[in-house]
């Protein structure tokens, strides 16, 4: 399906916009909400000196207009401040970062997908059946767990007791070592493929299984609840109901013309459940030491490193605008139906 | 009319056991959170002001249906009490978001214009935020603490509100009524406190009310990430990351109240499902035919 080039610049616009607004307000919260925002941003066991140094940073001294363009200029240059609890600059730490945690997000939401749309259709079409009812049963626990919890409990049974998986970590150190494996992009999967380092390669799976499958209940559960309704409400439509009056086999009627209209919306669903995954996954990377922006988030906000969790959470909210956009757009793509 | 509506849903959940549950579940967390303080066996524990040696790690018996925690507190006790917690978090964070939400929503829906854009611009600023982040944001700046959990919450989930309100307002406002009474001059102020607001607030008072189980998911997760309240505070988030550290040796200090967030969480949102699927007039006339 052609889409236009308009629509794409509108989006990339209104995501310019949305991104500009995400800052404005995180530069509220930081600077003009708190009292002495020097303090926080100093951290909790700063000297005078420290926080001296603090307020020149942040240009307190300065009126607020002058505060917020120097901080708008900083956003841009990537000059997000220092950690204090690793000494390096935030944008480089959450950068490296960030391919562990695409890894990771990106199996965990092809698992939903795969899982998940399935299991919806199965649902819809013996609507009203006992496994329609266990599986609104399954699915609504699934997406009212909490994500921590969940990670804890599987850690602990399928690592700690019954020794299925590892319970830490992207790879055992050691047979990284003995290989000689050298990450280049980052995702570990993909390097270990391309190198032909299978050992490396069983290693990783091995480790991102149990995260990566916590982490998709919540995506996965939604997209099933999400898929059941929208087949339902497609399979009461009048050319579906024709098709089969027609004498089409269901098969047919079901595969080529009643799950055309669902693929889109339930994309669309996936897009919103992915702000949940992003913050699901500091609480999962952080359980299984994983190595990504969440455990980064999480550690920064376990020590009060003020800098790094405001550069997280800007990172994340446009981390999250952008995929949103992206989502919007393979939603066009798909579905000609939608204009702005 | 509300009354009326209220029964037939009420019908249509007992008509499905699982919703039924759902109800079950909501009714009895509810209560469990206003009884909580008086029924819990070793209230000292509860509230988290005993230290005992002697009763560290005890696994679940009799005495301590959910064992004991590091300090050797009761943990079936914190779990108790943290139903009160959790229950003031869900009716804080709701409310104070209804609070902030609904003027907002109303004025930007009858006035409309330049106004509703800029209001309606400065939610959806709000909404670029993935849920949680901007609750993390504030949490981390706000410092810990009850109230501040609250807060933190609340300002990232009044836009929902907001909007709600906002498509129901313009849906209402050029009703014929509503023209009525602004023809015989009543002031806006008026208008809308009096006849466009009460047509437009049982479907935000309803999503509000389910949202509650969001909202304990919620605030055990700052919690969990260090940000929401203070210990010894008994809020489930805080008890399960107190597990944590020694979960190897004492599983149950985070397994039950872990379960509590689920049971709870799982009934609002089979509720929530079932008061949805009712107000949908659709699917409810399938449902009443089906069963008649």
């Amino acid at each position: 399906m052609p889409i236009s080039k308009e629509y794409i610049v509108k989006r990339a616009l209104s995501l310019v916009a949305v991104v500009f607004g995400a800052a404005i307000i995180t530069f509220v919260i930081t600077r003009v909400v708190p009292a002495r925002p020097e303090l926080l941003w100093a951290g909790p066991h700063a000297t005078m000196e420290q926080i001296e140094q603090a307020r020149k940073i942040l240009h307190l001294d300065d009126p607020i207009y002058v505060q917020l363009g120097y901080y708008l200029k900083d956003l841009i240059t990537g000059n997000w401040g220092i950690s204090w609890r690793t000494k390096s600059p935030v944008l480089t730490g959450i950068l490296s970062a960030l391919p562990a945690t695409l890894e990771l997000i990106i199996v965990a939401f092809a698992i939903a997908m795969v899982i998940g749309i399935p299991l919806g259709i199965i649902a819809a079409l013996k609507r009203g059946t006992i496994v329609d009812h266990i599986l609104r049963v399954v699915t609504v626990s699934g997406a009212s767990a909490p994500v921590f919890w969940l990670a804890l409990i599987a850690q602990l049974v399928l690592s700690n007791w019954l020794g299925l998986l590892p319970s830490a970590k992207r790879v055992d150190e050691i047979i990284v070592i003995e290989t000689g494996f050298k990450p280049i992009t980052g995702f570990y999967l993909l390097d270990s493929l391309l190198q032909g380092n299978i050992p490396v390669f069983i290693d990783a799976l091995k480790h991102l299984i149990l995260p990566a499958l916590v982490l998709s209940l919540y995506p996965l559960c939604l997209s099933a609840r999400m898929t059941r309704a929208l087949t339902i409400e497609v399979l009461n439509e009048w050319h579906i109901r024709s098709a089969l009056a027609w004498g089409l086999p269901r098969n047919v009627v079901l595969y080529k013309y009643a799950l055309k209209n669902i693929i889109a919306p339930v994309i669309a669903s996936l897009g919103l459940s992915f702000g949940y995954t992003l913050i699901g996954a500091f609480m999962v990377e952080l359980v299984f030491v994983w190595p990504g922006i969440g455990m980064y988030a999480a550690m920064s906000l376990l020590s009060f490193d003020y800098p790094a969790v405001i550069g997280c959470v800007l990172f994340v909210a446009i981390f999250y605008s952008v995929i949103n956009t992206v989502v919007d757009i393979i939603h066009a793509i798909i579905d000609p139906r939608v204009k702005l | 009319m509300v009354f009326e509506e209220a029964k037939l849903i009420f019908r249509l959940i007992k008509m499905n056991p699982i919703s039924m549950a759902g109800l079950v579940i909501v009714v009895g967390f509810i209560i469990l959170g206003i009884i909580a303080p008086y029924i819990t066996p070793y209230p000292l524990d509860a509230w988290g002001l005993t230290y005992n040696v002697e009763k560290r790690f005890l696994p679940p018996s009799l005495e301590h249906p959910f064992g004991t925690d590091e300090m050797g507190r009761d943990v079936f006790s914190r779990v108790i009490l943290g139903a009160r917690f959790s229950l003031i978090i869900a009716v804080g964070v709701v409310g104070l978001a209804l609070l902030i939400g609904i003027p907002i929503g109303l004025i930007a829906g009858y006035l409309g214009g330049r106004i509703a854009t800029i209001l309606m611009r400065i939610t959806d600023m709000f909404l670029a935020f993935p849920p949680l982040l901007l609750a993390i944001a504030l949490a981390a700046t706000l410092g810990r603490g009850l109230i501040n959990v609250i807060i933190a919450l609340a300002i990232s989930w009044w836009p929902w509100y907001a909007r709600l309100i906002y498509v129901q307002v313009n849906s209402i406002k050029n009703l014929p009524y509503v023209d009525a009474a602004r023809i015989i001059g009543l002031t806006p102020i008026k208008i809308m406190l009096r006849h466009v607001l009460p047509n437009a607030l049982t479907p935000v008072t309803v999503q509000a009310a389910l949202d509650m189980g969001s909202a304990i998911l919620e605030a055990a997760g700052l919690s969990f990430l260090g940000v929401g309240v203070k210990p010894p505070t008994p809020e489930w988030g805080l008890l399960v990351s107190e597990g944590w550290t020694s979960i190897n040796i004492a599983w149950w200090i985070s397994l039950f109240p872990g379960l509590a967030i689920l049971i709870t969480v799982i009934g609002f949102n089979l509720l929530a499902d079932a008061v949805r699927e009712a107000m949908d007039p659709r699917l409810r006339k399938a449902i009443i035919m089906r069963r008649v």
